[in-house]
């Protein structure tokens, strides 16, 4: 069973996409920075707010 | 003093009435690029052959003869956008963007292409294959990104008038650094065809960046392809949140965007209200999410293992980590639009616009660009996107204005909100404001 470290690493390994240790430490920077907020953002209860489809910018809603 | 220095619509009024020769002009533009550009690096190209070819041509429109400077960004007929890196993810040509011809047709001279944050991809402007292109109030600061070379060839007087892009903030953020008036647009009303993501993005819209609001009305006009008409602000309802983005921010910048809201009612004959915008803090990461899955538009692993060394290992890295971001929380962040569009719907209901700093702390060093805010020290990106996101998200417009300086000089500024479609009403309040501080903060110069 992996950490949530070991994600970003292991999932670009998944996707075949090579990283050096540089380009891994500013992922795992990007990682540290993002995920939390991502976290939050995946367990916002939205209930069933249906998202626009396709929705006019320009316009209000 | 050279005509350079007059704002853009008296350098076209003078032109028009002619008392000013454009083509002297151009060359003294092009002399004070010479002159000033290696100080600030916020001209990346000049092309003194083109330029005079634009003014041979150009024809009758409210611009003609005006040298402006346009971002790293679009295509010219002459130059493929560099968007400041090394290598673009997409493959780029030279060629009539829609910013070029509306420049074009309202006979405006592109004297040259101005510096940018690395592929758009920061607030601050200090990372640019170009090298850093550097605030005019400072040097050693930020100039704000990602326009940060438009915001820092008009501070620096290069220019009187730039084109900017604005993905999440990328035109407010260098305004407010750099003390300048600028105008992100309603989504879809100003040119953006020919941009390298014109057909995906949902957030980038292009925009004026300029000394005052008249100047930024007049070259807005031409990238709106209408004439952004002026109008009162009797009565201006102004709304103001209780929330981070106006309260976690540096107290001199809190201080300044207080008076200036003050001074705008007053000045309107308007009123200050309280309103309830919850869900800031989900918008600014839905708009972030949002805008990174849209710049995955044909990426594959295979491209992103071939990335050009030259490219900043925090653009290298980056760019990898978008792969990880889960496709959930971009579907979630729709979502969140969708909530955020009825909110800002009801709180234009109350009010005629949002009012908060549009940074929440002063230009950064170029060296460090971190923040002291009173939650503690942050990155200046996180601390900026905060503010910014909400107009990307939802497609209303917003424009900064420059409300004060800090105790060691800097710009400070004030960021207003308006209904979809209201862009002239923020270049109207933008206006009003400057009527009610007489003016003190858009004629300071570096």
């Amino acid at each position: 069973m992996g950490t949530t470290d070991d994600y970003p690493a292991a999932g670009l390994a998944q996707l075949g996409i090579e990283a050096d240790e540089v380009e891994l430490g500013v992922v795992a920077a990007a990682h540290a920075l993002f995920w939390p907020a991502i976290l939050e953002i995946l367990a916002l209860d939205l209930g069933d707010l249906e998202r626009e489809a396709d929705p006019d910018l320009s316009k209000a809603p | 003093m050279s005509a350079l220095d007059l704002p853009l619509r008296e350098q076209a009024g003078g032109i028009a009435a002619g008392e000013i020769d454009p083509a002297t002009l151009l060359d003294e533009a092009l002399a004070r690029i010479e002159e000033r550009n290696p100080a600030v690096n916020a001209v990346v190209e000049t092309f003194p052959e083109q330029s005079r070819e634009m003014l041979a041509a150009a024809p009758e429109g409210p611009l003609r003869g005006v040298p402006v400077a346009i971002k790293d960004e679009w295509p010219l007929p002459w130059r493929a956008q560099r968007f400041g890196a090394a290598e673009m993810m997409k493959a780029v040509a030279p060629g009539e963007s829609g910013p070029y011809r509306a420049l074009r047709d309202a006979g405006a001279v592109i004297v040259g292409v101005a510096n940018m944050h690395e592929a758009g991809a920061g607030s601050t402007g200090n990372v640019s294959v170009y090298g850093p292109a550097r605030n005019p109030w400072d040097p050693e600061r930020c100039p704000g990104g990602s326009s940060s070379g438009p915001a820092a060839a008009v501070a620096a007087g290069l220019v009187a008038g730039a084109v900017g892009a604005d993905g999440i903030g990328s035109i407010r953020f260098p305004a407010a650094y750099c003390g300048l008036t600028g105008l992100k647009p309603t989504f879809g009303r100003s040119a953006m065809d020919g941009h390298h993501m014109a057909a995906v993005t949902t957030m980038i819209v292009s925009g004026p960046l300029c000394a005052d609001a008249a100047d930024a009305r007049l070259l807005g006009s031409a990238l709106f392809g209408e004439e952004l008409q002026a109008a009162g602000v009797e009565g201006l309802r102004i709304g103001v949140i209780r929330d981070e983005v106006s309260e976690d921010v540096d107290p001199e910048i809190a201080a300044a965007c207080e008076e200036a809201v003050a001074a705008l009612a007053a000045e309107s004959g308007g009123e200050v209200r309280e309103v309830e915008l919850a869900g800031l803090p989900a918008s600014a990461t839905a708009a972030v999410l949002i805008a990174n899955a849209e710049s995955l538009d044909g990426v594959s692993p295979d491209q992103l293992n071939r990335l050009s060394p030259e490219l900043t290992p925090i653009f290298r890295g980056f760019a990898k980590y978008r792969m990880l971001m889960p496709a959930a929380a971009s579907l979630k962040s729709e979502q969140i639009r969708t909530l955020m569009r009825r909110r800002a719907a009801q709180a234009f209901a109350e009010v005629d616009v949002l009012a908060w700093p549009t940074v929440p702390a002063p230009a950064p060093p170029l060296e460090a660009p971190l923040v002291e805010l009173p939650s503690g020290t942050t990155t200046a990106d996180q601390a900026n996107v905060r503010g910014a996101g909400l107009a990307n998200l939802t497609g209303i417009p917003a424009i900064s204005v420059p409300v004060g300086q800090s105790a060691n000089g800097l710009p400070l500024a004030l960021q207003l909100q308006a209904a979809w479609g209201r862009d002239e009403l923020l270049l109207d309040a933008a206006e009003a404001l400057e009527r009610a501080n007489e003016r003190r903060w858009v004629e300071c110069r570096p």
